[in-house]
């Protein structure tokens, strides 16, 4: 109770000082990424766990304590990436979201879709391919429209999503793990110690791509990404990287799901797995685990395309844009 | 460029963002960002950016979109299958990249796999030998290939330090649709290390397939190209392809997407009609690629891609519609957008 009550007082601050911007805020919808079990899907806690460190939580940076009101998915990220209990799961949630229906911790939109509300995703690493393929079969067009959820709500009601650290091209941590003969990479402390199902579809290969069996997201799709090494896991990772995803997956880039790419040269807009609908934010010196738990207010550099000014123009890729801020305190200022 | 020398200005009301953040970081003040003078814009920034790119994006339906000059054909883009890597143990050892000919081959054609060891200056490295075992997803191992370098069989060219080898789905794994395997590949160079990734394809036996035949029309100001296809079985499926001028630049997309019942169907596909008058073009044109897949389940049957598939008449631009599409659901979307971004409530 205690520690609903901080941010409460905060929130309360808050409306005070900015009562125009508390009107119009969005609802934020945070999905999670890969999972070792099912625990996130069966339990609340764990979902919502998942964003937090000690006492660094994504969440309340991101809703600037809780000033915006949110929802936590919770979905199985055992499975592939394009299951029930994955994207149909999720696609059920977002549109319970946007019903006004709380998550499984209480926690609901203030406005529903109805209401005029409008709803911001947040999701991070499988969370990237999961909403891809969402948002890419919206349409009766789309090769799998509505495939296992109401993946057309969905797109009709959420405004954009953000995705830190998507694996939207797969991971080369997935390549390795399910090839069996690279001890060197370790990933013993990331989110794909085996060759599970959700795993085997994170992989770089085009045939398990979420680009071959979904077109352009039908809402903007912004990306950010860390930078900051994990040792042994990098290894076997191309260019710039997180430790578990690297840049060409997280930048959602057109050709090579491997290429070799940094903060000056990864693809810019023109450039991404579908053209149009992925849009490049920024980068954050933060490993795959930090950049979702606020734990390590760092470095950002501008990357190309990327929404940093410098003096009104955009600032050079590669600059270093802020010292001190984690992704989520990037989220905070977008809104 | 750098921290110290940037002048550095913290726009409008990104600083009220920072006062916000004032109050609501844990620990946080002014300092937490204090080297800023960069900013990602206004309060409200990302709202109208969006609004903005769905307003653009409104003057198409979904089922059609123009090629920007200069952009890649977006049906071949994602059917030519990229080459993946993993880099070796060291700075100095080679990358082992791993590719398939096509991203899914269709039964009952053998699967054609491709290897490589570059070395990180350039060059190739000759490996002593390069494996793979082809797994389902469970790891159930139902074949292995040594990749050669020898001309034969699926290697092209002798020697060019590609190597290749061929599989051949055995007739009890061919799937009723379609199913994903992966190819655990193991490299070991000349110096003995060893480096392996996972590559992979799909197989699919899909259930309706081009016949070959199309036809096209004006309607309501749209180019509507139909291609018949066959259907084997009842089921979904989906086409799409895109348009080029007769100078070889993509000019426009379009899908389609249909529940069928065996027998022969025509698949429309729409150019809605806006976008030659953007590019300033009336045809003839050519179907450059035309790609049709079975969606009745995941993971899709893909048809193997038919390219130059039809050249369409002449068309005066006049016939095409000039107005802006409309689509009503980006156009909500940037007005809630817009809406939100003002700090008014619908």
């Amino acid at each position: 109770m205690r520690r609903r009550l901080v941010p409460a007082v905060a929130a309360i601050a808050l409306m005070a000082a900015a009562a125009p911007q508390v009107l119009a805020q969005p609802c934020f919808i945070f999905v999670h990424g890969k999972q070792t079990n099912t625990s996130t899907y069966t339990n609340y806690s764990s979902a919502r766990s998942y964003w937090v460190n000690g006492s660094n939580d994504f969440i309340r940076t991101a809703t600037r304590n809780f000033a915006a009101p949110f929802y936590v998915v919770g979905y199985n990220g055992t499975r592939p990436y394009w299951e029930p209990q994955a994207a149909g799961e999720v696609a059920n949630e977002i549109v319970n979201a946007t019903n006004g229906i709380a998550d499984g911790g209480g926690n609901r939109c203030s406005r529903t879709y109805a209401q005029g509300g409008t709803f911001w995703v947040v999701a991070h690493s499988m969370g990237g391919p999961v909403m891809d393929f969402i948002l890419g079969n919206n349409d009766s067009s789309d090769p799998n429209y509505n495939y296992n959820g109401p993946y057309s709500t969905v797109a009709q009601r959420i405004s954009l999503a953000i995705t830190l650290s998507g694996a939207h091209r797969g991971s080369q941590g997935a390549d390795a793990v399910c090839s069996q003969s690279n001890p060197f990479c370790n990933f013993g402390a990331g989110f794909i110690q085996g060759c599970d199902d959700a795993t085997y579809w994170l992989r770089s290969d085009d045939a398990v791509q979420v680009k071959t069996f979904a077109n352009a997201p039908a809402r903007n799709v912004y990306l950010t990404g860390g930078w900051e090494a994990i040792f042994g896991a990098s290894a076997c990772l191309s260019g710039e990287d997180d430790g578990v995803v690297q840049y060409a997956s997280m930048y959602a880039c057109g050709g090579s799901a491997t290429a070799s790419y940094d903060n000056s040269n990864v693809c810019g807009n023109s450039f991404k797995q579908e053209s149009s609908g992925f849009l490049n934010l920024d980068a954050g010196h933060e490993n795959h685990s930090d950049i979702k738990d606020a734990s390590d207010d760092d470095d950002r550099r501008q990357v190309p395309d990327g929404i940093w000014t410098c003096s009104g123009s955009p600032c050079a890729p590669n600059t270093t844009v802020q010292t001190a801020m984690t992704s989520a305190e990037l989220v905070s200022i977008l809104w | 460029m750098n921290d110290s020398t940037t002048t550095r200005r913290f726009l409008h009301s990104a600083a009220a963002a920072a006062a916000l953040l004032a109050l609501t970081l844990p620990g946080s003040a002014l300092a937490q960002i204090a080297p800023v003078d960069t900013a990602p814009g206004e309060r409200g920034v990302l709202a109208r950016a969006a609004a903005a790119s769905y307003r653009q994006a409104a003057r198409y339906p979904a089922s059609s979109r123009p090629v920007a000059p200069g952009a890649a054909d977006p049906v071949l883009a994602q059917r030519v299958p990229a080459p993946h890597s993993m880099p070796g143990r060291t700075a100095d050892s080679p990358v082992l990249s791993v590719w398939s000919r096509e991203v899914s081959f269709q039964a009952p054609a053998a699967v054609e796999l491709h290897a490589s060891l570059d070395q990180p200056r350039g060059g190739k490295s000759a490996p002593l030998e390069i494996t793979g075992e082809v797994v389902r997803a469970g790891g159930e191992a139902v074949g292995r290939v040594t990749y050669r370098d020898d001309g034969e069989g699926a290697d092209t060219r002798k020697h060019d330090g590609v190597y290749s080898a061929r599989f051949e789905v055995p007739a009890d794994l061919v799937p009723e649709v379609a199913e994903s395997f992966a190819v655990r590949v193991r490299a070991v160079t000349g110096d003995g290390e060893e480096i392996g990734t996972t590559g992979g394809f799909l197989y699919g036996t899909p259930d309706a397939r081009l016949t070959g035949r199309y036809r096209d029309e004006v309607r309501d100001g749209n180019l509507v190209i139909a291609a018949e296809v066959k259907v084997e079985a009842a089921g979904r499926f989906h086409v799409a392809g895109t348009l080029y001028s007769m100078k070889g630049e993509p000019v426009g997309w379009a899908q389609a997407a249909a529940e069928l019942a065996p027998g022969v169907h025509w698949l429309e596909l729409s150019y809605y009609g806006l976008m030659f008058h953007d590019r300033g073009a009336a045809g003839p044109f050519r179907l450059g690629t035309v790609a049709l897949s079975t969606t009745t389940t995941m993971p899709n049957a893909l048809n193997d891609l038919v390219e130059n598939a039809h050249q369409t008449r002449a068309y005066p631009l006049a016939r095409f519609e000039s107005r802006p599409f409309g689509e009503p659901g980006l156009t909500a979307a940037a007005a809630r957008l817009e809406a939100s971004a003002s700090g008014g409530e619908r």
